[in-house]
């Protein structure tokens, strides 16, 4: 049980280890989005779940099981509105900085 | 416990980026992905912080800044979308 636990949270670190270089490396605003919002999304909820094996195994109470579920539904449901507002925005400004170039 | 100094560290590295894209984006949109970054590394840190001192205070904490983070993106993503609208030449 530790064992799945500590590979959930290994794999939550690369990813978002990955979209940190994502971040830095690609070269447009839209494309930067892309990369930092589904592998943050995806980053976080792999280490809600790890937590949440670790705690189901310690045994620490009801407490915790209602509390990362409440975290986990949360997140699930504003990050992807997030991501989708700031594409909005990065494709709003490019067409605005492309018009006032010509 | 090692295997938390690891999961530290490794949390610590990622966020450089996030700040780099916050502090000299060459737009403003990125400066709001990056801020978008930094909340999500911030709640990971506050899950580590609950595991450690086993309470469950900072997942409280946690909740709060998810909150927090979904209405200041949305908000600043707005802001960018109205200006951009409003003054098609002025804009940055």
């Amino acid at each position: 049980m530790t064992i799945i636990s500590g590979l959930l949270l290994m794999i939550s670190i690369i990813v978002m280890l990955i979209a940190s270089t994502g971040i830095l490396r690609l070269p447009n605003a839209l494309a930067r989005q892309h990369a930092a919002t589904k592998a943050a999304t995806l980053s976080v909820s792999l280490f809600i779940l790890g937590l949440l094996i670790q705690v189901l195994n310690a045994g620490w109470g009801s407490e915790w099981l209602l509390r990362l579920g409440a975290l986990l539904l949360i997140l699930l449901i504003t990050l992807p509105l997030a991501a989708h507002a700031l594409g909005r925005s990065a494709v709003i400004e490019k067409t605005t900085k492309k018009e006032k170039s010509l | 416990m090692s295997l938390l100094m690891i999961i530290v560290v490794l949390l610590g590295i990622s966020s450089l980026g996030g700040i780099y894209r916050l502090i000299l984006g060459p737009s403003m949109t990125d400066r709001v992905i990056g801020l978008d970054l930094l909340f999500a590394i911030a709640i990971i840190y506050c899950l580590i912080a609950a595991w450690i001192s086993e309470r469950t205070v900072y997942l409280d904490v946690a909740i709060g800044i998810a909150l927090t983070g979904f209405v200041a993106t949305l908000a600043w993503s707005n802001f960018i979308q109205l200006q951009s609208r409003r003054q098609p030449g002025s804009s940055s």
